[in-house]
């Protein structure tokens, strides 16, 4: 594919993370989660990502056509976005797939059940039950890390600032995750609740 | 490990939380704090609901028998242990949930006169707990007539809001009128008639109480008061209107007059009936002593309830109110050692918030806790009497009263609201 065709939007999440949405698939099913550059062996197009000068790269999440990369440079994503892009766009634009499939774990291996596993199933429940659900509020749930089984995700829309947003969290996507993907250990919520423009319910009493 | 999703013997706390309060954090963290089965109900339905019926409910509570019976059909399949209102209206709610289930709870009439200002003062002046001179009429009434046979200053005060929103004072016939006219416009609101009831045509005239304004947090255990913290209000609450500003515990009020602020709160718990749960009173005192000015079947409002740590394990208020409900030990009720405040930012003008700068500089000021914002961008802010709800809220905690009132006081004075009308 011409370069030229790939689009790429940046969506920062905070200084660290930022989630680069493709639009051409860049990991057809699965997704692969890369910590250091000795990982990224097979997959060009996370190499090249950690070896953009200046990001520092510590961790590197793909699943689907999106890209999530969490950096320790302290300099902003407005600076630093456009060179992860390029490395996004030559990537894929070469004949080469971009990522190679997880690696299987060795049988009996006690960490089997990893954080890359993880993220693949809280990402279908959240895309095929949790988004659903939310969406006739206007909200949405974006799944933004599965670190040591600890879920890391980011409220949009009408749930960010929502007076509720607690109640959707603990009582609703926590219980789902707690009946279908169990290994699941925790949830934080990344949110910035102070800067939801158009809260579903907004608190409004003293 | 998220706890697994099957059934076991955890007791069920059924917590009554409108969709508008600020107070859903608190409370849901309370709840996993101390490992209950927890059941939300809201006045409207959560987007996840079907996915956890055990967990989300959705009641009306405009009709709290209506809703107690609900209540006792889910009761069928998830029994309930504890129920919890956190506001007037869902006070209400719990009373009759807790009558209908036989839960430990306030009954339904203390819980009614509790949230009707009228009512509540009938039975205070009955019980001859001092309170001021008071008489309810009907906004048909004409105003200039009234104005000219009632004493000044006086309070003009809706029945059944909360949060001193429509309370204005009036030093003469000519600010009563004007008083009138904007109550009126006030309870014309179809939402804000909703909240009122029948009691949305008829308001109070009050005898104004000069004096130093406290409040008092406690919660009533088997119809004995137990009390929390008193708060000092710093700021003069003199009108004509009466946004809140500062609270800061422990009170630098005299021991003796503290005894007595909490004897008056006391006497007015047992005049309304109330018997179990958190109560919330407003009281003054000049030389003639306490005056009981509001007491409220529910706990502090707002996110005020944080700077409330109690025990050596500083558990919340919150966990304290959910403890009792379920008949489970509280560790202690007795508040930390430190002084705390909070400041409810005082709403900086009429328009659209576009954005407040200074947060991260006022959250480094010595003492401050956290400052939080909880007004959005784009929200129109609506200043006192017809507005209530604060931009946000700064929390302070050091040795002594005076330096948390003055870190609250400094860390106000670096934020900047950009308001536009």
């Amino acid at each position: 594919m011409a370069a030229a065709e790939i689009r790429i939007t940046a969506e920062p999440i905070d200084n660290q993370r930022c989630k680069f949405v493709v639009s051409v698939p860049v990991l057809a099913g699965g997704v692969r989660r890369f910590t250091t550059p000795d990982e990224t062996n097979g997959s060009p197009l996370a190499e090249a990502i950690f070896a953009v000068p200046g990001l520092a790269v510590s961790e590197l999440i793909v699943s689907g056509n999106i890209i999530t990369v969490v950096k320790q440079s302290p300099a902003p994503w407005q600076a630093i976005g456009k060179a992860v892009g390029n490395a996004i766009r030559a990537t894929l634009a070469a004949d080469v797939p971009a990522v190679a499939s997880a690696p299987r774990p060795a049988s009996g291996d006690p960490s089997a059940v990893n954080d890359d596993a993880l993220y693949e199933q809280v990402a279908k429940v959240f895309d095929e039950q949790v988004n659903p659900m939310v969406a006739r509020h206007g909200g949405r749930v974006e799944l933004i890390d599965v670190q040591e089984a600890v879920v890391m995700l980011r409220m949009g829309g009408g749930c960010q600032g929502c007076g509720m947003a607690d109640v959707t969290l603990r009582q609703g996507i926590e219980g789902m995750l707690a009946k279908l993907v169990p290994a699941v250990r925790g949830i934080v919520d990344i949110t910035d609740h102070t800067s939801g423009a158009n809260p579903y319910f907004q608190a409004s009493k003293k | 490990m998220l706890r697994p999703y099957i059934r076991d013997p955890l007791p069920r706390l059924l917590l009554l939380l409108p969709t508008t309060t600020y107070r859903t954090a608190a409370f849901v963290e309370a709840a996993r704090q101390i490992g209950v089965e927890l059941t939300v109900a809201s006045e409207q339905s959560s987007a996840l609901e079907a996915a956890n019926p055990a967990g989300l409910l959705t009641l009306d509570f405009e009709q709290p028998e209506r809703a107690a019976d609900a209540v006792r059909v889910f009761a069928k399949q998830y029994p309930v242990n504890g129920v919890v209102g956190v506001d007037d209206r869902t006070a209400l709610v719990a009373a009759a949930v807790a009558t209908k289930l036989q839960l430990k709870g306030n009954p339904v009439h203390a819980a009614v006169a509790a949230s009707d200002k009228y009512l509540q003062r009938e039975l205070l002046a009955k019980a001859t707990v001092p309170i001021p001179r008071f008489v309810l009429r009907n906004l048909e009434e004409d105003p200039a007539t009234i104005a000219i046979s009632i004493s000044y200053p006086c309070v003009l005060k809706p029945v059944r809001l909360s949060a001193s929103r429509g309370v204005i004072r009036a030093d003469n016939a000519q600010s009563f009128v004007s008083a009138h006219a904007r109550l009126r416009a006030i309870l014309a609101d179809p939402e804000t008639a909703a909240a009122c009831g029948d009691r949305a045509r008829q308001y109070l005239i009050e005898e104004f109480i000069p004096g130093y304004e406290v409040a008092l947090e406690g919660l009533v255990v088997n119809r004995r008061l137990h009390v929390l913290a008193v708060f000092d209000k710093p700021d003069p609450l003199d009108g004509p209107f009466f946004e809140e500003t500062i609270y800061v515990t422990p009170s630098s009020v005299p021991a003796g007059l503290q005894a007595a602020i909490r004897d008056c709160a006391d006497r007015a718990v047992r005049a309304l009936g109330i018997t179990d749960g958190p109560i919330h009173a407003e009281l003054r005192y000049n030389e003639r002593g306490p005056w009981l000015i509001e007491l409220a079947a529910r706990p502090i409002g707002g996110r005020c309830s944080a700077v409330l740590r109690f025990g050596d394990n500083r558990i919340s208020l919150e966990e304290i109110i959910l403890r009792h409900a379920l008949g489970m030990a509280i560790p202690s009720l007795q508040r930390e050692r430190l002084a705390a405040g909070v400041m409810m930012i005082p709403i900086p003008g009429a328009g659209t918030l576009r954005e407040v700068r200074g947060v991260a500089e006022a959250k480094r000021v010595p003492l401050v806790e956290d400052v939080q914002i909880t007004a959005h961008p784009g929200e129109r802010l609506i200043p006192f009497p017809e507005g209530s709800r604060y931009p946000g809220f700064i929390f302070a905690r050091g040795e002594t009263s005076a330096v948390v009132e003055a870190a609250l006081r400094d860390a106000h004075h670096r934020l900047e609201f950009v308001v536009v009308a």
